[in-house]
């Protein structure tokens, strides 16, 4: 009995270490961050990026959809802006493969990381259509059909219908296949578009790559929720947190002189003893998705007339000041958004439904024999990413076997541009 | 002897804590978030706290502000960013660096007389030093060899020394194409444009009134270089963020 116990027990062993002997080392991967939450907000170090085009080499512009031709009169006049969708679209001399990039959490067509993957595309030969997230203002606005996003099937539809309407504004376009790629929410979003594809199929993507996803939607909204819960230190009632920051900022400008406000600076800022403690860095990346969290909640609210952050009869105008509502609209973080919006509009339309079901419907868990099957969506991801939780990376494991890469380090996206998952990506559409 | 054995297995275990390379579960996850410092009751509201705090910036001409940051805004995609790509498509990129050093050049003018005015002597010689090489070396500021001999450029304008002296930066306001400031940058604003009239360098000053097309093409050179767009940030609270960006910007340029 006990010869039993030691032999499984070898066994289990020797399986985990099989099983991780397919991913990279530390050591073998090279990426200089080891802290996530420096990657998360310093990304990859110049000297480790790859070598990507610049705007000067690109043929591009950005083009507009008119999708929901009813928001003219629902949206206020000083919304103009954003009546109609934009999206931009680099364009190759000939025929090639056409590129569709679905942008992160909050994040439009234009946002840094939808640029470097532009960037990286466009340089291995690929047409590339850059579209905004469903979280994000623009889309809600403009192409988002219940304007409540998180309904991860609907925001599929939702995009179907934009990257159909991008395809026919552009039909002159020699495109030899379609191929699609996302990071981060948009990750999500790209695994449940090419699930729809299969049955619609305007498209019939060769491949498609998801960089970093969620795996539980609401695992994830919960992490970032809490990462504003940090304990930071140096804070009382004449200092504020951003003032704490600006101020270490201040005094590193001080002792160097000049300052450039880019990645770089930020590297070297964490080398000195000005640098920012984790709970710091924590609460500044929390931020920025609360940011995301008060606009989500703001506009869907305001189309739809709910009345949770806008009176619904309350005349707004090109002079009306909307500092009122940022100020509702920051207090509700996505957990506060998907309790107050998403779940009363999910619950009227399905009649009924619990929280539990709704997670299973908008997380990786509603494809997990889709992906499974599916030879052609892979998905990238990293060791410290800090929007999963405990048993994702395993979920991903059984659904992907060998069409999971896992890099050891990275934080959340920290790591896209770096050499060596530059180099990966393009493996993956090659092949 | 154990005891050191210990000893050295706790300082090896420490200084792998600070390496950060925590050690992986069995899916290869490093739990990034257990390391961190919670507040207990997760009811900490520093973010609500600090982020209203930075919304409170004077403004009470918030609805005109307001009206002309929308007119700016059509303004930019209708007239200035069409002007700038058909400035783009006209002219090789080495004629666009040329125009962008010759103008730069030129605000080098104001940037001298503000660090005497703040009594910023290093400054003050940097920007002599740069505005005479570049002027002389660079064939009237086409080049810029300064900056490769080393001499950094610096930016002064009214509105810092205004600040410099103690001058509150008085309610927020949104000029005319000309996009933010105050009520004391504005005031600036007009005392740089007043001296660099007087001084006239090259008869800059005495040609550009005649001529318009020196003007449009200082204008269109201005939003050649800057690289912000109007719905950039993507966010129906652009002109909030925008507000204490623009603010908190300022007062740490007048800081330095």
């Amino acid at each position: 009995m006990r010869l039993l116990l030691c032999l499984s027990a070898l066994l289990a062993l020797v399986a985990v270490t099989s099983a991780h002997a397919a991913d990279i080392s530390v050591e073998q991967y090279g990426y200089p961050l080891s802290n996530p939450f420096e990657a998360t907000i310093a990304t990859t170090p110049e000297a480790f990026r790859a070598e990507l085009p610049s705007d000067d080499d690109i043929d591009q512009a950005d083009y507009s959809l008119r999708l929901r031709p009813e928001r003219e009169f629902i949206l206020p006049e000083n919304f103009w802006a954003v009546k109609k969708l934009t999206y931009r679209l680099a364009k190759q001399p000939g025929p090639a493969p056409l590129m569709f990039i679905i942008s992160g959490t909050g994040g439009s067509y234009s946002a840094g990381k939808t640029e470097s993957l532009k960037r990286l595309f466009y340089g291995a030969g690929y047409h590339v259509v850059q579209l905004s997230s469903p979280t994000s203002f623009d889309f809600i606005a403009a192409a988002s059909r219940y304007a409540t996003p998180g309904y991860s099937p609907g925001d599929a539809k939702d995009l179907y219908r934009v990257m159909q309407a991008v395809r026919a504004q552009h039909h002159e376009l020699p495109v030899t296949e379609f191929n699609l790629v996302g990071y981060s929410l948009g990750a999500l979003n790209a695994a449940f578009v090419s699930k729809l594809d299969e049955t619609r199929q305007s498209f019939n993507f060769k491949r498609v790559l998801m960089i970093n996803p969620p795996v539980n939607l609401y695992t994830s909204i919960s992490n970032l929720d809490k990462l504003v819960q940090t304990q930071v230190d140096a804070i009382d009632s004449t200092t504020t947190f951003y003032e704490v920051i600006l101020e270490k900022l201040t005094r590193y400008y001080r002792q160097q002189g000049t300052i450039n406000l880019d990645e770089a600076m930020l590297f070297d800022f964490q080398q000195s003893a000005l640098r920012l403690t984790d709970e710091q860095m924590a609460m500044l990346i929390g931020s920025v998705f609360r940011f995301s969290a008060a606009d989500i909640a703001f506009t869907s609210d305001l189309i739809n007339r709910r009345g949770l952050i806008v009176p619904p009869k309350y005349p707004i105008d090109e002079g009306t000041s909307l500092e009122p509502f940022f100020r509702r609209a920051l207090l509700c973080d996505f957990d506060c958004y998907i309790t107050e919006q998403l779940i009363p509009m999910w619950r009227a339309q399905q009649d009924g439904g619990s929280m539990a079901q709704l997670v299973q419907e908008v997380s990786l868990y509603a494809l997990e024999d889709y992906m499974h099957n599916s030879s052609k969506i892979g998905v990238m991801h990293n060791a410290d990413d800090i929007i999963l939780g405990a048993g994702d990376l395993g979920f991903l494991r059984r659904t992907f076997g060998d069409r999971m890469k896992l890099y050891p380090r990275g934080g959340h996206c920290g790591n896209l541009t770096y050499r060596v998952n530059a180099q990966d990506m393009l493996e993956f559409f090659r092949g | 002897m154990a005891k050191r054995l210990m000893l050295a297995a706790m300082l090896m275990m420490s200084s792998m804590a600070h390496a950060q390379t925590e050690p992986a579960d069995q899916d290869g996850f490093t739990h990034p978030l257990s390391d961190l410092q919670f507040n207990p009751g997760l009811d900490q509201r520093e973010f609500e706290r600090a982020t209203f705090n930075a919304l409170n910036i004077y403004d009470p001409w918030e609805s005109l502000n307001r009206r002309m940051y929308y007119f700016n805004y059509r303004l930019d995609q209708f007239v200035m960013l069409p002007a700038v790509r058909g400035y783009r498509l006209v002219t090789p990129k080495i004629v666009r660096t040329g125009v962008s050093n010759f103008f730069d050049n030129l605000g080098e003018i104001p940037t001298l007389f503000n660090s005497v005015a703040q009594l910023k002597g290093e400054r003050a010689m940097t920007t002599t030093a740069r505005l005479l090489f570049n002027t002389i070396i660079g064939i009237g500021g086409i080049w810029d060899p300064a900056t490769r001999m080393g001499l950094p450029r610096y930016n002064e304008d009214f509105g810092q020394t205004l600040g410099f002296y103690g001058v509150p930066h008085g309610p927020y306001l949104i000029l005319p194409a000309l996009g933010p400031s105050n009520l004391r940058d504005a005031t600036g604003q007009v005392v740089d444009f007043g001296v660099e009239r007087q001084v006239d360098y090259f008869n800059y000053a005495e040609a550009s009134g005649g001529e318009f097309g020196l003007t449009a093409l200082r204008l269109i050179d201005i939003r050649h270089t800057t690289p912000l767009r109007y719905g950039q940030l993507n966010s129906p609270f652009e002109y909030e963020k925008v507000r204490y960006v623009y603010t908190r910007a300022r007062e740490l340029q007048i800081e330095e």
